[in-house]
């Protein structure tokens, strides 16, 4: 039943990953994955390929990120207290990872408050200048939501495990999430700084039933694009080659012979061809 | 032992959590039966440290603090800065007045914690004749550079040996990189004027590292 629900969850996961642009930054091959626990009011420890890797890992934390070579991984999540990866609470799930991706897996309840793990490719390709790349993921214990900006909808009826991808101009957002079709704060407002060629990715998670929603928050830096130039004077007061410049004067003095010689050879050749 | 060997194989599994230029090279991942060990009173502990840390809006990109004043005293510069991002060409924005400077407000800022603090300004303008940085040209290593931020701080930098550099070639990504050291780069154009475009040919750039 378990497993059932996790592949479900992975394979929502794995759609996403289609249309994810390719990376702009990749490292040498390896993949890059973090790990959030989003899983309210338990401790876990996370196993990959049956080795205990994060420790006492609390809900509301991230960890990583790990350079891993491409690769399937198995990982398991287990209470804080196992003495193996035998009896996972979560999983163990297979993750592919591919070489030079960005990948954040997510521990986390599903719509029904089971809990679960989704694999999310984060996407790093080159961001415009000026703007900043906002990632939001449901990954709550709640039914569909809206997200709104400044009390407007820039997201609407997003469902778990699902995200959304939105390019911004680059500021700090106003941010709060409501069930979708309404605008009654679930969670929020709060201020999410979208900066410029950074991914931001905030994560709505915890539980409805619970009261315990929640903003998580992750962010990948330098996507950034450069201006291209800086064009920093028009009128040519300072140049080493103003007209009154001596130099200047040599090199247009150049210019004329060269003109000179250029026009006197092209008559010479007219002449020998009539010839 | 058992257990002891377990763990350490997996050092080689999951690399490390830094980045590492070089260092032992990582082994194709194999999904390895776990050794059941007779059970164990005491849970196992990781073998690697993978950094964790919080998820909650505190761990967020901080909010840039603004320069307002640029002053290089060797050079009589002393300029007000103003915020600017792109032109519709693609170029960083400037204030029309040569006497006004401009801070690229996407990248680092000073008092940030890696990168370079990008300000610059026009050499010229027919409108508003020579600016304070046509003198940049003469900063050599060790002069000082005064910013003040927002906030009222004061951050002074010393020009570096080989921080100084004119050419028509500058490679832009690297002015305006937001990792490395913080750093304070000061940009404005000199060298040849190309009379039809309008335009110098050269830039001036000069680096200068946060005294102290």
């Amino acid at each position: 039943m378990r497993t059932t629900i996790l592949a479900t969850g992975i394979a929502a996961g794995a759609l996403l990953i289609i249309g994810a642009a390719a990376p702009a930054n990749a490292a040498e091959g390896d993949a890059q994955l973090s790990v959030l626990h989003a899983v309210p009011d338990v401790t876990v420890d996370v196993y990959v390929n049956d080795e205990l890797t994060i420790d006492d890992f609390e809900p509301g934390s991230m960890g990583g990120p790990l350079a891993l070579p491409a690769g399937t991984y198995s990982v398991a999540i287990t209470a804080s207290d196992a003495a193996d990866a035998s009896s996972p609470v979560i999983g163990p799930v297979d993750l592919a990872l591919e070489s030079g991706m960005n990948y954040t897996a997510v521990a986390h309840l599903g719509e029904d408050g089971t809990p679960t793990a989704t694999l999310f490719t984060n996407d790093i390709s080159t961001i415009a200048a000026g703007e900043g790349r906002l990632t939001v993921r449901h990954v709550a214990a709640a039914p569909a939501v809206d997200v709104l900006a400044g009390g407007t909808a820039v997201i609407t009826g997003l469902t778990n495990p699902d995200e959304e991808i939105l390019a911004l101009p680059a500021g700090v957002v106003s941010a709060s999430v409501a069930a979708t079709g309404t605008t009654d704060p679930l969670i929020g407002p709060a201020d999410v700084n979208v900066a410029e060629g950074v991914n931001t990715i905030a994560y709505a998670w915890g539980s409805l039933d619970d009261d315990n929603l929640a903003l998580a928050v992750q962010t990948i830096e330098g996507l950034h694009s450069s201006p291209d130039s800086i064009p920093a004077g028009s009128a040519g007061l300072v140049a080493t080659n103003k007209p009154f410049d001596a130099t200047g004067i040599w090199v247009g003095a150049s210019v004329l012979t060269l003109l000179v010689a250029a026009v006197a050879a092209v008559a010479v050749t007219r002449v020998k061809a009539r010839a | 032992m058992v257990l002891v060997a377990a763990l350490t194989c997996v050092l080689p599994l999951v690399g490390c959590g830094a980045p590492m230029a070089s260092g032992p090279a990582v082994s194709a991942p194999t999904v390895t039966a776990s050794p059941s060990a007779t059970p164990s009173a005491v849970p196992p502990t990781a073998a690697v440290t993978v950094p964790v840390a919080g998820a909650g809006l505190d761990q967020q990109i901080p909010i840039a603090v603004a320069p307002v004043r640029i002053r290089i005293p060797a050079i009589g510069v002393d300029m007000s800065v103003q915020p600017e991002g792109l032109a519709d060409t693609g170029a960083m924005a400037l204030p029309p007045d040569p006497a006004d400077a401009a801070w690229y407000r996407y990248g680092s800022w000073p008092g940030s914690a890696g990168g370079a603090t990008v300000i610059a300004a026009h050499v010229d303008s027919l409108d508003y004749d020579i600016g304070p940085l046509a003198r940049l040209p003469e900063v050599v290593a060790g002069t000082e550079m005064i910013v003040t931020t927002e906030e009222g701080r004061e951050i002074s930098y010393l020009v570096q040996a080989e921080g100084m550099v004119r050419k028509t070639d500058v490679d832009w990504p690297a002015v305006f990189d937001r990792s490395g050291p913080p750093r304070l780069t000061i940009v404005t154009c000199g060298g040849e004027f190309d009379y039809d475009r309008r335009t110098y040919l050269e830039n001036v750039v000069v680096t200068a590292l946060p005294q102290g």
